[in-house]
């Protein structure tokens, strides 16, 4: 026994020498001085290659690099590295004028030849980007002279400026931070970039210190620094706030609709809502079981009380949406009749079409099928759950069941793609990808959207005016195309939208400034201020 | 003994060479392979002609004994492959957050350990008197409540009300206390009452009784034959909860923000990365293993009876 204790006491002792020795800095730093802000992320920002998607985040990459232009308010292109820049009149070819002062980090010049090879490497990995119309699009790029650069396109892309202020995956990297096999699909040597922020310091899955860039072509941040310390918890995200560890917590990626509620009633911090950016909608299946009747997605519509979900589960946070597109956005400011609540006209609708509710029984049935809807939902999504629970109650009252099906997140996008089920949660994607972006991939094999037109009767001839309009240049006739979509959209009452999502910050007192980005994954960071 | 070790390291083989199968297998039986879990995660629609190119790149296509064969032959050199979403090398990336898991657990285990032998070695000698009670009590109300409540409670009042420790991190003692302390909560119920009452039983033994007849001193009895006794029982229950820590881990690393292995699995199982989990499954299981060879190697030390029958006692 006394051995045995002897020994657990060595070994204690050489276990506490050994955690003392680990490398220790900046995990108890708060931002104390002035021009320095600490705020929490979920993830790790990754090795930050500008040209690829996840563990890169979207924040980080934005800090670091910069586009050619960028989408300005209400969705006008502005220019960022390229000065200018101007389309040939068939629309396929745009040749970019660069800003003579910018300098990468490592003190390299950005040059026309540099551009190219970000484009092509980009190009090369097309596989990973085909999601992208932009990538798919472009067919080669030419080098004019050290400040010109022309893009030359397969075929006329209306929405390419726009796709090339995204974050990722075309912004401009240096030429040192090149891997040595040449293409960023293999990571980056060095996250070179020439936008406001350099990464000064960082330490995978804890922390990531960014430094302000003196050289810096734009307006420069106001902060001297901003360090990102990495919490999966929401809970202890919370606490780290209170303890004063971090500053801010920004975005709804990091926190519940409820636990921003919670932070809020205690009147300690500064809150703040964004302006509406994507929209929620329950999407339906039109070529799978009860809700390829029109009938029965018309009646749903009816049924449908965005107010009290908004109210309960939202925690009056977003705003309802009888749209797919917030108003403001392009192209969006069509005018629809709304599918207001009236449970007596969605009763009514069901009645008529013969969805009837034969006494003693629960649901309504119609030749022997009864009136259920199987609705897979991302189990880890608390938000999601407590929707479909309330509507599941709801709607039982009026006949209608509801077979919930919670998976976890792969499984259920899997589910999604083989179209087994009658509703299912969808965002759309939001500035500045909206609403190219979300028509485009209704016409896509197997996605969410393509399942809510296919079973109709004018799925074919909305599949060809969805695929005219991101190749239309004419104005005029893009907008009459637009207009039509949605008609039909709404017409055939294939989405239910339920709120424009917003996001939302918590930030101690004393900083100024606050405000949120266009792209909702952006933390407008240059803008903030410490007082 | 020698008989004995043989027989255990050639069963050892055989468990080694099951667990890269059953980790192998069990990857390919779960829907949605990585590259299709990549660009989900990335909430990226894709066609299935471009999944289908990237796969072949991947060498998922391959047949799946190829595969086994050609991800085995690289394991026995501690080559795990490559981790699809961080392109670098699997042993790398675990063995980089493996020491801090690994400090964790050890905290824990000694935690474990010198709390529940102190309280139940004492509880049962003390039967029925006050302490007994108390800590009888103590093992119920931990029992029922789930341990990462347990830690928002330890961080709200330690770490955030009276300020004594970090809230979260990693790097020095005082980082260790409450993750540690947290992760062995769970445990310690648990054994607690196993050595009270294992303790009992061995207590109303003959050799015991005999023992006190011969008018030996209680500590004395206690120390040589009750302790001796139930010893062989709790190593074997520690092995397993050793690798129990190591893969519990997650959670406590979560919520402490402790960039261990646990917290690197779970966010590679989301992404169904492949060679990081099977990795990760071997390196744990191979644990488990080792952990209850050893186990089994000093009860055989400790009862010659196990060396006899060949079982543990």
């Amino acid at each position: 026994m006394k051995k045995l204790s002897g020994f657990l006491l060595i070994f204690a002792l050489i276990l506490l020498v050994a955690c003392e020795n680990t490398e220790h800095k900046k995990q108890s730093t708060s931002s104390d001085s002035k021009s320095e802000l600490t705020m929490s992320w979920v993830k790790d920002i990754g090795q930050v290659n500008p040209h690829m998607y996840a563990p890169n985040e979207l924040f980080a990459q934005a800090m670091l690099y910069d586009p050619l232009v960028s989408y300005g308010e209400d969705g006008e292109i502005q220019p960022a590295l390229a000065t200018d820049w101007e389309m040939a009149a068939d629309g396929k070819s745009y040749t970019f004028t660069l800003r003579n002062d910018v300098m990468y980090s490592d003190g390299s010049k950005l040059t026309a030849e540099n551009v190219k090879r970000n484009i092509d490497t980009v190009v090369e990995n097309s596989a990973a980007h085909s999601w992208l119309e932009v990538v798919a699009v472009i067919d080669s790029v030419e080098v004019l002279d050290e400040l010109k650069v022309k893009v030359n396109l397969k075929e006329p892309y209306y929405p390419f400026l726009q796709e090339l202020s995204l974050i990722r995956p075309l912004r401009m990297l240096a030429d040192s931070g090149f891997p040595a096999s040449g293409t960023t699909k293999d990571g980056v040597a060095k996250p070179i970039g020439t936008g406001p922020w350099i990464l000064t310091d960082y330490q995978q899955d804890s922390f990531a210190e960014f430094t302000r860039n003196e050289n810096y072509w734009g307006e420069k941040p106001k902060l001297k620094k901003v360090i990102v310390k990495i919490i999966p918890d929401a809970q202890s995200r919370m606490l780290a706030l209170e303890k004063g560890d971090i500053d801010l917590i920004f975005g709804s990626g990091q926190l519940a609709p409820a636990e921003y509620q919670a932070l809020q009633k205690t009147g300690k911090y500064q809150t703040m809502i964004s302006e509406p950016s994507s929209t929620r909608i329950l999407s339906f299946n039109t070529t799978y079981g009860v809700t390829q009747d029109k009938n029965v997605r018309l009646a749903l519509q009816h049924a449908f009380d965005r107010q009290t979900i908004i109210d309960y589960v939202l925690n009056g946070l977003e705003q309802e949406a009888y749209t797919l597109f917030a108003p403001g956005f392009p192209y969006s400011d069509v005018k629809l009749d709304h599918y207001s609540y009236n449970i007596e006209k969605a009763t009514q609708l069901l009645d008529e079409a013969g969805w009837v509710l034969e006494s003693g029984a629960t649901f309504r049935t119609k030749n022997g099928q009864t009136l259920s809807l199987v609705i897979p939902y991302n189990s880890g999504d608390q938000v999601h759950k407590a929707i479909y629970e309330y509507l599941q109650s709801a709607w039982r009252e009026i006949g209608i069941e509801v077979k919930l099906i919670g998976e976890e997140k792969q499984l259920f996008d899997t589910r999604s793609k083989t179209g087994e089920y009658n509703i299912i949660m969808n965002d759309t994607w939001g500035v500045p990808y909206d609403p190219h972006m979300y028509m485009r991939m209704m016409i896509g094999d197997k996605q969410i959207g393509y399942y809510a037109h296919k079973g109709l009767a004018v799925s074919e001839q909305l599949s060809a005016n969805i695929a005219k309009v991101i190749r239309s240049t004419d104005e005029v006739e893009r907008r009459a195309l637009y207009e039509s979509i949605f008609k039909t959209i709404h017409d055939e009452a294939i989405f239910m939208p339920i709120s424009y999502r917003t996001n939302y910050l918590v930030a101690k007192n004393g900083l100024s400034n606050l405000s949120f980005s266009m792209q909702q994954y952006e933390v407008p960071l240059n803008n903030y201020e410490v007082e | 003994m020698g008989q004995f070790l043989a027989k255990r390291l050639s069963s050892m083989l055989l468990a080694f060479f099951g667990l890269t199968v059953i980790a192998f297998g069990l990857m390919r039986i779960i829907p949605v392979d990585p590259v299709e879990a990549y660009f989900i995660m990335n909430q990226m629609p894709i066609s299935e002609e471009a999944l289908e190119t990237m796969r072949e790149e991947e060498g998922y296509n391959r047949p799946l004994l190829v595969q086994y064969s050609a991800w085995l032959l690289d394991a026995v050199t501690l080559d795990f492959g490559k981790s699809f979403v961080s392109k670098k090398p699997v042993t790398e990336e675990l063995l980089q957050r493996f020491h801090v898991t690994l400090i964790l657990a050890a905290c824990a285990f000694i935690t474990i350990v010198t709390v529940s032998f102190t309280v139940g070695i004492w509880s049962a000698t003390k039967r029925g008197g006050f302490i007994d009670w108390l800590s009888r009590s103590f093992i119920y109300t931990l029992a029922s409540m789930p341990s990462f409540w347990l830690a928002f409670i330890f961080v709200y009042i330690v770490a955030l009300k009276w300020g004594l420790l970090p809230l979260m991190g990693w790097g020095s003692v005082a980082h260790v206390i409450l993750p540690a302390g947290t992760l062995a909560l769970g445990f310690i119920p648990y054994y607690i009452r196993l050595i009270r009452s294992s303790m009992l039983e061995e207590l109303n033994k003959p050799h015991v009784v005999f023992a006190r007849a011969r008018g030996v001193k209680e500590s004395v009895i206690i120390r040589r034959h009750v302790v001796k006794g139930i010893i062989p029982q709790l190593v074997t229950s520690l092995a397993i909860t050793c690798g129990g820590l190591l893969g519990g881990a997650a959670i406590i690393e979560i919520v402490f923000t402790i960039s261990g292995v646990g917290r690197y699995i779970v966010e590679s199982m989301l992404a169904r990365d492949y060679f990081v989990i099977q990795g990760f499954i071997v390196l744990i299981g191979g644990l488990y293993i080792i952990f209850n060879f050893v186990a089994d190697m000093l009860c055989a030390m400790v009862d010659p009876r196990v060396r006899v029958k060949g079982d543990g006692a």
